[in-house]
């Protein structure tokens, strides 16, 4: 009997905080905007009226996937290397992927602002080159934002990666160059497969957190590329209308977990044993 | 593992690494240039903006409150996600697979919401201190990356080698310390550091959760640049970095290098 | 292992004490929520003498504007005493039911304020200090000089405007301009105004949410015209000496900070006490000299350089332009779908 309620026990104090502190508060948060008098539907048929809004919702979905994309491809080479060079070299690269995430983003965005902007590093070394004639508006497009984002989140990736491939046994990958399996075998076969679950993880944190971001799109993007957290942030510190901030933030958790269950599934079928 | 690195995987992750840190150099040379506002290159040099930071009394008193929640934090949550994430590894069957999606919420959950929501239930419904609201929104903060990080290691960890400890009769508790636990050490270091930054850095949470004589440092820091735009805020990100350093340091010089990198 | 373990459990048990002695600490105290910037001097120049007067322990609460509004609404105006805050927010502070009606007869050194600070929301609280919204823009680029808030829409402005951000304090008034620009009232006519402010969308650049994103923007080159509040031009200047504060033949417009009594004060003689504290003489001269607060005390006197740097003065303050709160707090929430419609697609 204990033994069959040793896995419940152990994850019940931390299943206890969220289900106390976060799914009771924030749903009963989010229960609000089904108690409008205009009826549960109205909050969201008013959202997407509004063209600009439906506009905003598909451009958070579109950057958030590319920059989890680049994030998964990027991170996972560089963690990949991480995971193979000698110690006192891996401590130095992870003290390097750490660095970017100390910096507050109104810095953070003032060099980027250094590096991109039209009299940026970036234009002054084009002009030089002779490979432009005029500075290119680099600042204030989706490709500035999701730079910015992949920047913040390839760290994260890192950190998440580096020690999952640590843990691949050095044997399994011999073996299977030993039973002649090329290196694009053994990366699909055998590396792959095995670092799904940090890969899942990883995309699952980065996905979140680039949906969910509100400040450095807003530096790096400016009001052409708002995206949903500004939405949110403008209902509710600005007009206090928590009833629409709670509709923006049931619409984000839901696509969020739609997109999360899908990408869950695709890593099943990568691996099944992926939880 | 140690294997051989193909000389493009190498260079990929040289390069990978210089644009994480060349935007660092933006911000030094910003950090100690002696204008009143933020520029590069850097015109003149001073400390002042370094100096700064510790002449302003709320600077102090914030960054001791955000040390005291994101450490206290921190271990909260790997102390109670360890066990989730190693349960939810271990016993993959008795447990449904949609638990591990609940400790993915915190973040999932946008923060400006997850703060107004704690403040209506806790400070409000459980009249609980100030503090202690912070330090609950935190430990909340930071979870998925005790668990998921944690668990993304464990995933990876061969169970057999703990049942052959327990079958040679080392209690269940020794064998996680001293077989389990030394296995996922990257994993957990790497948990600590997310966990640690999220919660040092936090604002949009903090915000609703800081109350009458308790505020954070990000919170400070944000409300020193409603009024001043010089370059306080990027010393205060190379002192981050340097403390980060010399926590660093200690790891390595105290526990050794292994347990950084296994 | 057992090493990490020990440190790991010592580890433990200090964060736990830092917690515990963080938690006690409440005594007989007077709570004042304000931004929490240039702690040290307000310390020095008003907590302490104040402190002297009232014999109480004080704490803060800081934040921005709407975070402390939130909290405030959601404690039921609990919690703290008195509240400063600018003067959009504590107009929607007013709109919520939040704050004390002023007793002006407990505030005698209302008497020496300029008219306009006195009771500037219908019966609720005074401003303590004064600021206001105009155009700067960078003299070496811009010529001729800008005269006029018309001047904007100036064709050969392409893409050299930043705009103050709708959800900032001056973003709204962008939207007043532009009825007036278009000739309408932009509350009775927002379809006019927000044509008028598509008409400048080519002449922005970026628009920008914080002083420090504007600074930026300028010293960066990405911008060289902006609607900014006064406060900011100091470190414009700094990054851009030809940074120049147009003479607007229309006028500026004139922000309020004000100081206000949540219907849930516990101190609520304290609050006037300190409330008239700080609009006294003495006070608000320390706080212009040292470059704090510009006064609203018609008793205060300033040498003309102490003076630069403020709105300060009978003339120039007559000369400003009052908004009306109430409406444009109910406006709002349109004008920031209208405003998105434009900006953000």
């Amino acid at each position: 009997m204990v033994k069959r309620l040793t896995p419940w026990l152990l994850a019940a104090p931390a299943t206890l905080l969220v289900l106390a502190f976060l799914i009771l508060p924030v749903g009963s948060t989010l229960a609000t905007t089904f108690l409008e008098p205009k009826g549960w539907i109205a909050p969201y048929v008013t959202f997407f009226n509004s063209g600009v809004r439906r506009t905003v919702l598909y451009r958070t979905i579109e950057i958030s996937v590319i920059t989890t994309v680049l994030s998964v491809i990027i991170g996972f080479i560089a963690a990949y290397v991480v995971a193979h060079v000698p110690g006192r070299l891996k401590s130095i690269m992870i003290i390097a992927a750490v660095f970017p995430l100390l910096t507050g983003v109104v810095v953070r965005s003032f060099a980027w602002l250094i590096l991109l902007g039209k009299n940026g590093i970036l234009n002054s070394a084009l002009l030089g080159l002779g490979l432009i004639s005029q500075p290119l508006s680099m600042l204030y497009t989706e490709g500035a934002v999701i730079a910015a984002m992949v920047y913040l989140f390839v760290p994260l990736m890192i950190l998440t990666l580096a020690g999952v491939l640590e843990g691949i046994p050095k044997d399994v990958l011999e073996a299977a160059t030993s039973l002649g399996a090329t290196p694009f075998g053994v990366f699909r076969q055998v590396i792959l497969p095995l670092a799904m679950p940090g890969l899942i993880v990883g995309a699952v944190l980065v996905f979140t957190g680039s949906f969910t971001s509100y400040a450095t799109p807003q530096l790096l993007g400016g009001e052409k590329q708002m995206m949903m957290g500004t939405l949110l942030y403008q209902r509710a510190m600005v007009t206090f209308d928590w009833v629409g901030a709670s509709t923006v933030a049931a619409i984000m958790v839901v696509v969020t977990f739609v997109i999360v269950f899908l990408m869950t599934r695709l890593a099943r079928r990568l691996n099944p044993m992926v939880a | 593992m140690t294997t051989k690195l193909h000389p493009l995987l190498i260079v990929f992750a040289a390069v990978i690494f210089a644009i994480l840190v060349a935007p660092l150099f933006i911000i030094l040379g910003a950090a100690v240039s002696d204008t009143s506002f933020l520029t590069f290159p850097p015109q003149g040099f001073t400390m002042r903006w370094f100096t700064n930071i510790f002449d302003i009394t709320a600077f102090r008193t914030t960054a001791i409150t955000s040390l005291q929640v994101a450490v206290t934090g921190t271990f909260l949550a790997l102390l109670i996600g360890i066990p989730a994430a190693y349960a939810m590894n271990r016993f993959r069957i008795r447990l449904p697979s949609w638990l591990s999606n609940v400790f993915v919420l915190p973040i999932l959950v946008p923060e400006i919401v997850l703060g107004f929501s704690l403040v209506k239930s806790i400070t409000i419904g459980l009249e609980l201190p100030v503090f202690a609201t912070l330090l609950i929104g935190h430990t909340l903060l930071v979870l998925p990356y005790a668990v998921r990080v944690v668990g993304a290691s464990l995933a990876s960890f061969d169970f057999s080698i703990e049942e052959a400890a327990i079958s040679l009769g080392c209690p269940p508790l020794k064998t996680f310390f001293t077989v389990v636990l030394p296995n996922i050490g990257a994993g957990v270091v790497a948990a600590f550091i997310l966990a640690f930054i999220t919660s040092i850095n936090d604002v949009s949470t903090s915000l609703f959760l800081t109350g009458p004589g308790v505020s954070t440092l990000p919170i400070q820091i944000i409300a020193h640049m409603e009024q001043f735009f010089d370059p306080t805020i990027a010393s205060v990100s190379v002192l981050l970095m340097i403390l980060t350093v010399g926590v660093m340091a200690i790891v390595e010089a105290t526990l050794g290098l292994t347990f950084l990198t296994k | 292992m057992t090493k990490n373990l020990r440190l790991l459990a010592s580890a433990l048990a200090m964060g736990v004490a830092f917690a515990a002695s963080a938690v006690s600490a409440e005594a007989k105290t007077f709570t004042i929520s304000w931004w929490g910037y240039n702690g040290d001097k307000l310390n020095a120049n008003i907590i302490e003498p104040f402190k002297k007067i009232c014999g109480c322990d004080i704490v803060f609460e800081t934040g921005n504007n709407a975070d402390r509004v939130n909290k405030l609404k959601l404690r039921g105006g609990k919690g703290v005493d008195v509240i400063y805050l600018s003067d959009s927010f504590s107009q929607a502070g007013i709109a919520d039911g939040l704050f004390l009606k002023i007793d002006g007869s407990k505030l005698p050194n209302l008497a020496d304020l300029y008219d306009l600070a006195k009771d500037p929301q219908g019966g609720y609280g005074p401003a303590y200090t004064i600021g206001r919204v105009g155009i700067v823009y960078d003299a070496a680029k811009v010529n001729p000089a800008i005269t006029s808030w018309n001047d904007l829409w100036r064709p050969d402005l392409k893409s050299a405007v930043s705009l103050p951000g709708i959800t900032t304090t001056a973003g709204p008034m962008v939207v007043m301009q532009a009825g007036k620009h278009a000739g309408v009232d932009a509350f009775t006519n927002a379809d006019k105004a927000f044509e008028a402010v598509t008409a400048l969308k080519p002449n922005v650049a970026k628009n920008y949410n914080t002083g420090s994103e504007l600074v930026n923007l300028l010293s960066t080159g990405e911008a060289k015209v902006s609607i900014a509040q006064d406060f900011t031009l100091a470190s414009m200047k700094a990054a851009v000496p030809t940074m120049t504060w147009a003479t607007l033949k229309e006028g500026d417009i004139a922000t309020l900070n004000t100081v206000n009594i949540p219907k849930g004060s516990e101190n609520v003689d304290l609050a006037y006490q300190f409330i008239n504290f700080i609009l006294s003489k003495p006070v608000q001269q320390l706080e212009a000299e040292q470059g704090v607060d510009a006064p609203v005390s018609k008793k205060v006197e300033l040498t003309p350089e102490q003076a630069k740097i403020w709105t300060y003065g009978a003339d120039t303050i007559a000369k400003l332009t009052l908004l009306n709160y109430a409406k444009m707090n109910d406006a709002k929430m349109d004008w920031i779908d209208r405003w998105n419609e434009i900006f953000s697609k």
